[in-house]
């Protein structure tokens, strides 16, 4: 991916008066890459994008297309277009017309920015609706036209912000595929900004998560889930349990944790590398985490839990559990999984999992 | 859907509704009467005949105020919108929260003295003798005839309209969404070229009711035209007293008057209909 990079920043600052909106931003994004930038509202995220469309300039650092510097360049002369969160379609232009607007702007003759523009209505599956007001469309062909509007110029890269957040929840997981389809059918570089988990696990390559400012991780959905690389990505994705406690042993033996709930074991981790001493946080996924009658022998950890309350949502469920000293934890396990575990409230149970299935994350 | 009438709504429209038929319709009606009235030794007297409407449109001198009137009106509102929108949009896009209320505040200022005072202390500007033609005297310029003519009534008509264009204007542009000026610059629209493409169609109607009030009340107006034109070129509302002091002629002034209501009236909702085509809701 590194010859193939389309965009990168860095050490990228944006400084809004006082307020630091992003801190040192040092990323890349690779041509044809589906990437999602995600977090919680105010963590820079939408602030980053229109950066990269030219709608903000960078207050230190650099931006580069093509490996081009793009700071200085007004957004109008860079081909970074963008969908935003309202769609921002021109109320007083009909659909076909919202389409050719960036052909017009670049000189496309009458006839043939009509053809092209009909070209896009006609992929967007929206044709019958071209001569159209804005407002006689549904949220979803709106949403269509917007789409439209940025790729008729076929740029190099597409821009979103957010853009399905007004749609109903039925309609948002269509426009999902819609959106996963078209960038892998132009193989146009798509960068979405969203606080929604299932929208960036499920269309991005690579995702982008975002805390006060910073980049907390990089990485494919799945690396993201497996493996959060911070206590911040554990909790932001909530799925997995968490426990802190002292180092009480680090060798090539693993690492030991000295937890509320007692000594935790797991496997060291080149890129946690901790002291005895010092508190270290584990996190292990809750499809991960086992729930036994009897305390299992192994090399496992195990601790006593009561359980507390329990989810079932189509084959799987979710039981709640509290350790001794009221920390909830999380199993998620199909119904299979669970057959012969007593699943009664108040119920005393062994959580447990394997050694190699815990991670050390880092602290904020 | 239609409701019916309840004596909650009525209790606070009546009042407006007695108002109205009071002071412009039971007018409008008796001037459509009196305009077909007739004058005999300088006494009108109730009748029915269409001389009023012959004599007026047979004359030559009515149709030149009528043009007159129409063109410097429609010029007035055309100049006004122009000169009147640089200063709104500067005021609704550059200028800062608090700076823009200030602006708005001094927008509000020339309506506190009477528009009459105001055309009057232009007199003292444009008068041969007066502070500009002595400022130009100082360099060896002039004296220039600025006084009585069409260049000192459009300065009347823009000291009328001017201010409330501004404050018309103004209200369209900062209701527009901004980031349809985002989108537009991001689609490769540069800024000059935004404003033509997305700001002013997005303030269309307010632009259009702004430029229609303009006209309107530079059509009707008096003042300008007598005090800064000098009356000539007549206009129809200086036709209108010159008829009525010429021999008692109140029903013939009664056909400019509703001549002018209809014109009007035409503009006004041809203009309406300009400004929302092809909106619907």
């Amino acid at each position: 991916m590194k010859n193939d990079t389309l965009v990168s920043f860095e050490g990228v600052v944006k400084r809004f008066g006082d307020f630091v909106a992003v801190k040192r931003m040092d990323f890349e994004i690779g041509k044809g890459e589906f990437l999602a930038l995600m977090g919680s509202s105010g963590c820079g995220k939408t602030t980053t994008l229109r950066m990269l469309a030219g709608l903000e300039a960078p207050s230190e650092g650099m931006i580069r297309l093509s490996g081009k510097p793009i700071n200085d360049l007004p957004t109008w002369s860079r081909d970074t277009p963008m969908v935003w969160q309202s769609l921002a379609l021109f109320p007083f232009l009909n659909v076909v017309e919202n389409v050719e607007f960036a052909l017009k702007m670049r000189g496309v003759g009458k006839a043939e920015r009509r053809r092209r523009a009909e070209q896009w209505l006609d992929r967007m599956q929206i044709s019958e609706f071209a001569g159209r007001n804005i407002s006689q469309l549904s949220g979803g062909q709106r949403q269509r036209v917007a789409l439209a509007r940025s790729l008729v110029v076929e740029p190099e890269i597409l821009l979103l912000d957010e853009p399905l957040s007004a749609l109903d929840a039925a309609l948002k997981v269509r426009m999902q595929s819609v959106l996963k389809n078209l960038q892998r059918e132009t193989g146009i570089t798509f960068v979405y900004v969203t606080h929604s988990q299932s929208e960036a696990f499920s269309m991005a390559d690579r995702v982008v998560i975002m805390s006060r400012g910073q980049i907390e991780q990089i990485g494919t959905p799945q690396e993201i889930y497996r493996t959060p690389r911070t206590r911040f990505v554990a909790d932001f994705l909530g799925s997995s349990n968490i426990f802190t406690g002292k180092v009480t042993a680090s060798d090539d033996g693993g690492v030991v944790l000295d937890t509320a709930s007692g000594p935790l074991r797991l496997k060291s981790d080149e890129r946690h590398v901790v002291t005895p001493g010092q508190t270290a946080t584990l996190t292990v996924l809750d499809t991960r985490t086992n729930l036994a009658v009897t305390k299992p022998d192994g090399p496992v950890n195990a601790i006593p839990v009561r359980m507390i309350g329990e989810e079932f949502i189509g084959a799987t469920a979710t039981i709640y559990l509290e350790t001794g000293t009221g920390q909830e934890i999380r199993v998620q396990k199909s119904h299979e999984e669970l057959a012969g575990i007593p699943l009664e409230i108040g119920q005393e149970l062994f959580a447990w999992w394997a050694h190699t299935d815990g991670h050390l994350v880092t602290e904020d | 859907m239609r409701r019916p009438l309840t004596l909650y709504g009525l209790t606070f429209s009546l009042p407006l509704l007695i108002w109205q038929l009071l002071f412009f319709v039971f007018p409008l009606v008796f001037l459509v009467a009196l305009s077909f009235w007739t004058v005999k030794n300088f006494r009108m007297q109730p009748d029915f005949d269409t001389v009023n409407w012959v004599t007026i449109y047979g004359r030559s001198v009515f149709w030149q105020a009528y043009g007159t009137t129409l063109a410097m009106a429609a010029f007035a509102a055309a100049l006004v919108s122009v000169l009147a929108f640089p200063c709104a949009y500067a005021i609704a896009f550059k200028l800062s929260e608090t700076a823009r209320r200030w602006a708005v505040f001094l927008m509000v200022i020339p309506f506190f003295t009477s528009y009459l005072v105001r055309v009057y202390s232009w007199q003292i500007f444009l008068s041969d003798a007066g502070i500009i033609n002595v400022m130009l005297g100082w360099i060896g310029l002039g004296p220039y005839g600025l006084l009585n003519t069409v260049g000192a009534t459009m300065i009347g008509y823009l000291t009328l309209t001017f201010p409330l264009v501004v404050l018309l204007q103004l209200f369209s542009l900062v209701f527009i969404d901004r980031t349809l000026v985002e989108a537009a610059h991001n689609l490769r629209c540069g800024r000059l070229r935004t404003v033509f493409e997305v700001i002013i169609p997005s303030a269309r109607v307010g632009l259009v009711i702004a430029a229609l009030f303009a006209f309107i009340l530079c059509f009707g107006d008096f003042v300008s035209p007598i005090y800064l034109g000098g009356g000539d070129p007549t206009t129809l509302s200086i036709l209108i007293t010159d008829t009525t002091k010429s021999g008692q002629q109140w029903p013939r002034a009664a056909v400019i008057a509703l001549t002018m209501i209809g014109t009007l009236l035409v503009v006004a909702f041809a203009a309406v209909r300009f400004a929302y085509k092809g909106r619907t809701k």
